[in-house]
């Protein structure tokens, strides 16, 4: 049988009709110097401010609307739509003054007016507003002086580091009064934020990308980019090769095991950025199928047990810095504890010994993803504690809705003796990251999962939360860790670092250590 | 015909029905609070006890499995209780991705699996067979995610020609495409190569090229033509094992379809979402098997319907 010449023909027509998918296009996705494209993992799941739960969607709403305040790279809160504040003598009301003379980029002036609007709607008791935090019930009232100030009335005294903090945040940010008008659906969801920021939203497609553009009219420094476009890239080797390819400037969380060879790339930066994210293990400290967890010895002997050291160089590749208190240095409240865990096995078994706890089982569980080498670095802590004769189950891990549903129980339906949690307060105030060990904050009201009690600590939280004097509040906190850190209601291991890879070709890549990161003024290198 | 028509699709009723039985008991078999993963870990009890009050989460199984069945009826999919839209209209929106996608990949699939299958079955036992026949079975055996990768590496990368994500750019679309339609070449090559091997030994096919056919015409018109039946089988199947392959090629690529939409809404506990794509893509898998029966009338003139 001769050849049938008509294959070739049609196999040739068929490559070329397959491979004209790029004719004419050029290649895609590498785009002019105007649009800064950012790699980011998730897909925004609202655009609301009142409504953010997720930091990175956060980040990208804050270029759009503004707060009266405005954390620093410090963590300290700097004016902003507010120029100067005001605490009264009895610390029962707060005037503002707001900077005048500014409109929202639809238009509509920012005044007193809007401001309470705004607020209203983040205290309005039957908002969605999961990060509102303490304001929702210590203020009573929003009121108008004259349109160039606002008072905040409380109910309760708060520290001003806590109340200055929470009004920074996203969920207090400004919209235009005209989107969030009461009665109308804008009022409960606000997917098209119009703010005073120096970027207004102007595509968003679900999965897919947000774009910003410029706002000519912003009130401060104008930014270089006229548009920036955050690229929705779930996996995270894709938005690695995004970033070596050209076709992004900047990527959120690389995979952690390529920062060296990423360090070793003249082509793209590495930023090991200082977050506030403590990661450890929580132990049932009233666990009743393990009831040797409740005797601190033991707590003592697992904390130990662990070469953070070691787990840091080798599966963190860096990205962390190992725990000097119950919480990041980073924080407002912040102090060294005087005794740290160091790595020493054969006092960690004497402890066990002491304790009558030889043999020792517990089962642990780690997420998988959340936090940077999660069960990597699991299954190392767990090795480590084997190594001094522990018997431990697991890690086990699972998805993230289900870890959460496993952990995060009341004591009486807790199922595990040890679990993995990242915990990182949203802005830069002991309070919040201390809350943690308040038994007010066990679930299911918080998240107080290792069911941790102390009276003093808990007198000493309760104090240093409406505390005016800045150097006494941040004393209290201290006793409080060092406390905390005796008592090892966790196996506390370190301060994850939040990783950023930008290209080589743009410089003004920042980060505020709230896992924030910034980059209204980036610029072409 | 007609009747025929009608009949399959009252047929798929208790099938669907079936479905969103099954994936209403699955969706809350899953562990996890819905409202607690929505309102964030940060949330108060009360925030979340809202939440659970909203989204009609505080009721008892039984009734909002028949407030699902009478929404159901009514083609109301409910409120996405991650996004807070419609689940149709979310739906909608991420649809034409992945019906652009599938549809890409299967031409793909098709062209290059049915030359190759052909050229394999016209070149038996030869070095072209056997190439083919190595081809199709790596083909099939690669993991989707392994070779989307590695597609990223060697043409965003190295060669810096096209883009390693989004669905912005009209060139977007091709690495994933590529990706998924290589996953169907394979089999439908191996389909087409052993149907049109059939055919070929058949008298009426000698008969053809003892009269003096040439042997283009005796290919397409009289062995290729016969041997469709099962190549159109194999790529309706297909198009549903590609709705399925959406899912980690649209994660890869950060391609903004329903596949990946499922995906989040199921990490997020989105029932109404999970429960309306999963729907979608049963009633996908329905449509394409009458779609396939339908097309055997036009391939093959025996075949009828009444």
């Amino acid at each position: 049988m001769r050849p049938p010449r008509w294959i070739g023909v049609v196999l040739v027509a068929g490559f070329l009709l397959a491979g004209c998918g790029t004719c004419g296009t050029g290649p895609g996705g590498v785009r002019q110097t105007s649009v800064l494209t950012v790699a980011i993992g998730v897909d925004p799941d609202t655009l609301d401010p009142m409504r953010q739960t997720t930091t990175t969607v956060a980040n990208i709403v804050q270029m759009v609307v503004e707060a009266l305040g405005r954390v620093d790279q410090t963590g300290k809160v700097q004016p902003n739509l507010a120029t100067a504040w005001q605490e009264a003598p009895d610390a029962m009301s707060w005037t503002f003054t707001l900077r005048a003379g500014l409109r929202f980029s639809d238009g509509t002036p920012f005044d007193a007016a809007a401001v309470k609007t705004n607020l209203d709607r983040s205290l309005d008791p039957t908002s969605v507003c999961p990060n509102c935090g303490a304001l929702t019930h210590a203020v009573k009232s929003v009121d108008v002086i004259d349109p160039g100030h606002v008072r905040l009335t409380m109910s309760m005294p708060l520290a001003a580091d806590v109340l200055l903090g929470l009004i920074s945040t996203t969920p207090y940010s400004m919209l235009s009064p005209r989107t969030i008008q009461k009665g109308t659906p804008g009022y409960t969801q606000q997917e098209q934020p119009v703010g005073t920021g120096p970027y207004a939203l102007k595509q968003r497609v679900k999965g897919d990308h947000v774009m910003l553009a410029r706002n000519d009219d912003y009130w401060g420094r104008r930014p270089a980019f006229a548009e920036q476009l955050f690229r929705v890239v779930p996996d995270i080797a894709t938005r690695e090769a995004l970033v070596r390819s050209g076709q992004a400037q900047v990527t959120l969380l690389p995979p952690v095991s390529d920062i060296p060879s990423l360090q070793k790339d003249a082509t793209v930066r590495v930023l090991l950025a200082s977050g506030d994210r403590s990661v450890f293990f929580a132990l049932d400290t009233v666990d009743k199928q393990q009831p040797l967890l409740q005797n601190v010895q033991v707590r003592q002997a697992l904390n130990y047990a662990i070469n953070r050291d070691a787990i840091v160089k080798s599966t963190l590749f860096g990205a962390a810095d190992v725990a000097s208190a119950p919480m990041a240095s980073s924080v407002f409240g912040y102090c060294q504890v005087p005794n740290p865990y160091q790595y020493n096995p054969d006092q960690a078994r004497s402890l066990l010994q002491k304790a009558n706890a030889t043999g020792l089982t517990i089962n642990l569980v780690a997420p998988t993803g959340r936090y940077l080498q999660d069960f990597q670095a699991a299954q190392n802590v767990a090795n480590d504690l084997r190594a001094i004769g522990v018997n431990v189950q697991g890690p086990r891990t699972m998805d993230w809705p289900s870890y959460v549903g496993t952990v995060v129980v009341p004591s009486a339906k807790a199922s595990v003796d040890g679990h993995m949690l990242g915990w990182a307060p949203q802005y830069l105030d002991a309070s919040q990251a201390m809350q943690i060990f308040d038994p007010s904050q066990m679930p299911p009201r918080g998240l107080a999962t290792s069911y941790y009690d102390n009276g003093t600590v808990t007198g000493l939280l309760q104090k240093a939360l409406v505390e005016p004097n800045r150097d006494t509040r941040a004393q209290e906190y201290c006793e409080a860790e060092k406390q905390v850190w005796n008592d090892a209601p966790w196996i506390f291991l370190w301060v994850q670092k939040f990783p950023i890879v930008y290209s080589a070709t743009v410089t003004g890549i920042g980060s505020v250590p709230t896992e924030s990161f910034y980059t209204v003024y980036a610029q072409p290198a | 015909m007609l009747s025929y028509v009608g009949r399959r699709l009252l047929a798929a009723i208790p099938t669907l029905w079936g479905v969103a039985t099954a994936v209403f008991i699955m969706a809350r078999l899953l562990p996890g609070d819905p409202a607690r993963v929505i309102a964030g870990v940060l949330a108060t009890q009360d925030q979340v006890d809202r939440l659970r009050w909203q989204l009609g989460l505080d009721q008892p199984l039984p009734v909002q499995y028949l407030d699902f069945l009478g929404r159901l009826v009514r083609l109301d999919l409910g409120t996405s209780a991650h996004y807070g839209d419609s689940v149709t209209g979310e739906i909608a929106s991420r649809l034409p991705y992945t019906a652009e996608l599938a549809f890409a990949a299967l031409a793909i699939a098709v062209v290059v699996g049915v030359l190759g299958g052909a050229a394999a079955a016209l070149r038996r036992n030869t070095a072209i067979d056997l190439a083919i026949s190595a081809v199709s079975v790596v083909g099939i055996s690669m993991p989707t995610y392994w070779l989307g990768l590695m597609l990223i590496i060697v043409f965003a990368i190295q060669l810096r020609v096209l883009p390693a994500a989004g669905a912005d750019s009209p060139a977007g679309i091709v690495l994933p495409a590529l990706t998924l339609g290589l996953l169907s070449v394979g089999l439908i090559a191996r389909m087409t190569r052993s149907s049109l091997l059939e055919v070929l030994g058949q008298d009426y096919v000698r008969t053809a090229r003892a009269k003096g056919v040439p042997p283009s015409r005796v290919v397409l018109a009289h062995a290729l033509r016969n041997a469709l039946v099962p190549i159109v089988t194999a790529a309706g199947l297909q198009l549903g094992a590609l709705m399925g392959g959406a899912v980690v090629t649209e994660t890869v690529f950060g391609w903004p379809g329903v596949g990946r939409l499922l995906l989040d809404s199921i990490f997020s506990r989105d029932y109404p979402m999970v429960q309306g794509l999963v729907l979608l893509f049963a009633v996908t898998y329905i449509l394409v098997n009458l779609l396939v029966d339908l097309l055997y009338v036009a391939i093959d003139p025996r075949v009828r319907y009444i």
